[in-house]
């Protein structure tokens, strides 16, 4: 049977490890690697960052996880959603080393590590609207 | 939170510890730059022994780190480097110019 669960929390930087660490307990059920388990605590810590530092700017607005087990590939779909301010250029934001705010010492990888540590990536935003990022991470196991 | 660190002559030796993320990354910067303008620094060594997580703030921060330094013609040295700090240090081919010391 697949499994899913969904959660909502206010995009404050003292969150992040919380949901990290939720994705990761979530994920036992697919017996994860130690570094399968990094893998992804570091790709779901990469986009609620993005939610909290770009998505909302100053502000706090509501970020929206949801994850589902797929029993048959034995793989975890983690979506990750705001309704922030958008990413007007998608291919350049993805770009490694890309940042719009260098200013604050960005390292402009976050978009790189989620390809990097997951399987899958995408991402689907609108200008005012928000932004929905989707990882794929299959288990391989050993 | 209070930093651990210790001071040979010019070389100065930091231990990280934890998850090095946005959040602890914003209280780490000021303590850490402070010792960085410490008169006649010559490098900064980066335990990271204890460092359980980091993404792309902490490694930001750590990149930061080697700017400022370089502008006082210091070097940034890491020790000690965890798998899962290895692995995102690689993707960011920090190595290139950050060397790794025993």
């Amino acid at each position: 049977m697949n499994n899913y669960f969904m959660m909502k929390l206010p995009s404050d930087g003292k969150n992040e490890a919380f949901a990290r660490s939720v994705v990761a307990a979530f994920s036992l059920a697919c017996s994860p690697t130690v570094e399968e388990i990094n893998d992804l605590k570091t790709a779901v810590s990469e986009a609620v960052t993005n939610c909290v530092v770009h998505a909302y700017k100053d502000s706090v607005g509501v970020i929206e996880i949801s994850c589902e087990t797929d029993a048959a590939e034995n793989a975890m779909t983690v979506s990750i959603t705001d309704y922030g301010c958008g990413i007007p250029d998608i291919a350049k934001a993805r770009e490694p080393f890309f940042t719009t705010r260098p200013d604050e010492e960005r390292s402009g990888m976050g978009f790189t590590i989620i390809e990097t540590f997951t399987d899958e990536m995408y991402i689907t935003s609108s200008p005012d609207k928000g932004t929905t990022v989707t990882m794929k991470k299959v288990f391989k196991g050993c | 939170m209070n930093l651990d660190f210790k001071i040979d002559g010019g070389d100065i030796c930091v231990k990280l510890v934890g998850e090095l993320d946005e959040y602890r990354a914003r209280t780490l910067r000021p303590d850490v730059d402070k010792l960085i303008d410490s008169h006649g620094i010559k490098s900064m060594t980066f335990d990271m022994k204890s460092v359980t997580f980091i993404d792309s703030t902490g490694l930001g921060f750590v990149l930061g780190r080697y700017k400022k330094l370089r502008q006082k013609k210091a070097e940034l040295l890491l020790k000690n480097v965890p798998p899962q700090v290895d692995k995102v240090f690689r993707t960011s081919g920090i190595y290139s110019f950050v060397p790794i010391v025993e």
